[in-house]
């Protein structure tokens, strides 16, 4: 089977690089197994969070400059800063056609209130969990109530008061907490003790509950302007709830990100498969790359569990598999290392020094930059320690970054997608010129 | 000692991604999803088959759990042995009758225009949910009057003069419903310069198993695996399906979840569109001409899951001039003959009902299937009419209109 490009990877990089490519007519395919990580992360893109344990304020464009100067290897430094903006306007459109649409401030971080109450940075957020609104009362001091279901389990949001507490910027603002009931479980035959929050996130679907839903919301909130819920305000018809809902209650209504299933993540995986899918793009879930042919330095075909007498050969290749929880890498005893293509890896010859002795510790570990080398172009290095040109990396599969410490995963992912995509697509104009 | 078969189990992280892509769980709070039915319960189960919770029987076996799972879990797997193995068995009179729909066919083919005419009649569908549970708001498809098999006979002495020549194990869909298939799957391989052997055949045992009779299915199964044998000889021949939960069915279920021997065969069996597909590489194409329709491609659960369906997709995109529309995957709710049980009816068409919105959306003249379920349930619940991808690719080689189809 022939394509222009096979993308391994349908996760936030595989699919912002996939979506690029079909939406420039190459004819493209993404070979993913189980579903991405977008499952377990909190829904809004960070760009750079923290330096040195300390968050980012002020404007990215220049923290941006000091990191590329500071770490050559990064995979920042490598694709440049022009080209991390326009990833991010470009995915920001994606999503916006699907009618999903983010927030962002300017070029600067915006925190957001996390379930145990600390505050994450982030560059672009879905406005339920971060807008303009919020920042005004913030700055007038309104009221904020942070409200949960009875008998949900995943969130408690008096730990979360607790922690507002000492946080400065909520010393005048007043902080309650309460308990609204959802009608609908108590006649079904399950324990709501049970429900996880999809099963949550159902029931406002259903738009039938919706203004039972506010109305008890409105007698929870009492004097607050400010009213944070649990991230259950739907999925697939999203925007339109979070709106009614704001209506309906006339209050401003903010979701806390949860504890997974990421209800905020799976808005984020919908709306980018439906534009995948939209642009005739092909997707092989639930599959595996089993093998591949090297001739001359190049990615010849590769072979995968579901198509497995098939040889599935593509003009480039990207390799987005992710990080070690997505199998993209994968440690030995004292070894770090890449199945598919067995490329060259940076760090893990010595397995004394891939942790710190402790887990919380403010250096971080030395596993999290493990990854593969490539150089600015993306490319990868074989076992011969040669390029491989028509293989390209993204996402959490790279070295050179430590997406936790300093708040840069999902701009990584995007942005190294995007860089793939637009060096195939060059490559591939190029070569159909020819 | 405890029976440890299945322990993929162990690799559950508790991640709850196969709960929420679980189209029955989505549907009704009856079932409390794959990963508490699955991985979870099963560790209790192994223990004591008492503590089994019977609402695992809501769980229609698409595999889509299986799919999205990262962590390689084959939950469905899990819940099907479970559902045999410690569900207590209570055959009802129209599981039965479900479990051997190629007997009631073979029954009502012959008095098809009667048996048709009955069939949708409201007052028989009423008595047949009131007495038998099954629900009056499905259609029994329409029985042909005779069978592709004997048509094919007729003219079996054709089939000889091809340079090549492969096995078409038709199945009951097309025996009894749908001959033009048939017919249209034998003129294009007749196209390719092929020939088509039909070996004697029963229904592939499919029915059986989503209903319990595991007996009956072994015995279809050790009946079509003989003749299928037979068939074979020595020749190195293919052996090609048109239905996409019969390949399922004999290419990986005899043998793991009826433990019979199919090693012969295993390599042989191929769904039509990889078959295709691979002839095609090999530059044995028929000339395409163009097909000006707009249609919506559905990927049924099964083909998803034994990965076919970028073969159909690459089949239809041959094809010059046709709209083609890729819904995004979303399962049907028919799951063989889940939806036409009455207790059931009304989650099958909630789990559907994404589907059909889709479809909509996509206004399409008609919609293309690989599954002859999600066909009838697609048919059923929208009223667009349903072709097979080879009926599309007839189209294109035959030049014939869709109005034919209609």
């Amino acid at each position: 089977m022939k394509y222009d490009c096979i993308i391994i990877g349908g996760g936030l990089a595989g699919l912002t690089c996939a979506i690029k490519c079909s939406s420039e007519g190459l004819s493209t395919a993404v070979i993913s197994c189980g579903a991405s990580a977008l499952h377990i992360a909190s829904g809004s893109i960070d760009l750079l969070g923290y330096s040195s344990g300390r968050y980012l304020t002020g404007d990215l464009d220049t923290h941006l400059d000091q990191l590329i100067k500071r770490k050559k290897n990064h995979p920042y430094a490598k694709i440049g800063k022009k080209c991390i903006w326009e990833s991010l306007e470009f995915f920001r459109q994606i999503l916006s056609k699907e009618r999903l649409n983010l927030f962002s401030m300017d070029k600067k971080n915006h925190f957001h209130i996390t379930s145990l109450g600390i505050l994450k940075p982030a560059y672009l957020s879905q406005r339920s969990i971060f807008n303009g609104r919020l920042l005004d009362s913030y700055k007038l001091k309104k009221g904020l109530v942070l409200l949960n279901f009875r008998g949900y389990r995943d969130y408690y949001p008096g730990l979360a008061m607790n922690q507002l507490k000492k946080n400065p910027l909520f010393r005048d603002i007043p902080l309650k907490t309460g308990l609204i009931e959802l009608p609908h479980y108590t006649k079904t035959a399950r324990n709501m003790l049970e429900f996880r929050s999809i099963d949550l996130a159902r029931v406002f679907e259903d738009e039938t509950y919706l203004s039972k839903i506010a109305e008890d919301i409105r007698t929870g909130a009492g004097d607050a302007d400010v009213v944070t819920l649990p991230d259950f305000i739907g999925i697939h018809n999203y925007e339109k709830l979070h709106a009614r809902l704001e209506e309906m209650t006339g209050k401003s209504i903010i979701e806390i990100p949860n504890l997974p299933p990421s209800i905020p993540g799976m808005r984020i995986e919908h709306a980018l498969k439906t534009s995948y899918a939209s642009h005739g793009g092909e997707f092989s879930s639930g599959d595996r790359v089993t093998g591949c042919s090297m001739s001359r330095g190049m990615v010849e075909y590769i072979t995968t569990e579901n198509y497995s007498d098939t040889r599935l050969s593509a003009k480039c290749y990207i390799l987005a598999a992710g990080s070690f929880f997505s199998g993209g890498l994968k440690s030995g005893y004292n070894l770090i290392h890449e199945p598919i293509f067995n490329l060259k890896v940076a760090g893990g010859s010595d397995r004394t020094k891939w942790a710190s002795d402790q887990f919380f510790s403010r250096g971080s570990h030395p596993f999290m930059e493990f990854g593969v080398e490539t150089g600015t172009d993306l490319h990868p290095f074989g076992a011969d320690a040669k390029k491989i040109k028509n293989l390209y990396c993204a996402g959490a599969i790279l070295s050179g970054y430590n997406p936790v410490m300093e708040g840069s995963g999902g701009g990584v992912a995007i942005s190294t997608g995007y860089k793939a995509a637009l060096e195939v697509i060059k490559k591939i104009k190029k070569s159909s010129l020819e | 000692m405890i029976n440890l078969k299945n322990i993929s189990f162990d690799q559950c992280i508790k991640c709850t991604i196969c709960s929420i892509y679980c189209p029955v769980s989505r549907a009704t709070h009856l079932f409390p999803g794959p990963k508490q039915s699955g991985p979870d319960s099963e560790r209790l189960r192994i223990k004591d088959p008492a503590l089994i919770d019977s609402s695992i029987k809501y769980c229609t076996n698409c595999k889509r759990c299986e799919t999205v799972c990262p962590s390689n879990v084959k939950i469905a797997d899990l819940i099907q042995t479970a559902k045999y193995n410690y569900l207590k068995k209570k055959i009802r009179v129209r599981d039965f009758i479900l479990s051997r729909l190629d007997i009631l066919i073979r029954i009502l083919s012959p008095i098809s225009p009667i048996a048709n005419t009955l069939m949708r009649n409201s007052l028989v569908k009423l008595l047949l949910e009131k007495f038998l549970g099954i629900s009056r708001r499905q259609n029994f498809p329409a029985f042909e009057r005779s069978s592709f098999k004997n048509c094919f006979k007729r003219n079996m002495q054709e089939q000889d003069i091809y340079d090549e020549s492969v096995i078409f194990f038709p199945g009951c869909n097309v025996n009894y419903m749908d001959k033009r298939l048939g017919k249209d799957l034998v003129k294009i391989l007749n196209a390719m310069n092929i020939g088509v052997t039909i070996p004697d055949n029963r229904c592939c045992g499919v029915p059986a198993i989503a209903n319990s009779n595991i007996g009956r299915a072994k015995k279809y199964a050790r009946y079509n695996i003989r003749s299928l044998k037979k068939a074979l000889g020595d020749r190195d021949r293919r052996i090609v399906l048109s239905c996409s939960s019969g390949t399922l069915a004999l290419k990986h279920e005899y043998a793991n979840f009826l433990n019979l021997d199919t090693s012969t065969l295993h390599e042989k069996i191929d769904y039509i569109t990889p078959y295709l597909f691979n002839r095609f590489s090999e530059g044995r194409m028929p000339a395409l001409n163009p097909v000006h329709a707009r249609v919506a491609y559905h990927s049924p659960c099964h083909l998803e899951r034994i990965g076919g369906v970028m073969y159909t997709i690459d089949i239809l995109k041959r094809v010059p001039g046709l709209d083609l529309v890729i819904l995004n995957s979303e399962c049907c709710g028919m799951s063989g003959t889940y939806g036409f049980k009455k207790e059931y009816f009304k989650i099958s068409e909630m789990i559907g009902s994404q589907l059909f919105k889709k479809i909509d959306d996509a206004g399409p003249e008609v919609v293309v299937t690989d599954c002859v379920t999600c066909k009838w349930q697609i048919e059923n619940m929208t009223g667009y009419r349903v072709l097979h991808p080879i009926n599309i690719l007839a189209m294109s080689v035959f030049k014939y209109g869709l109005d034919e189809y209609l």
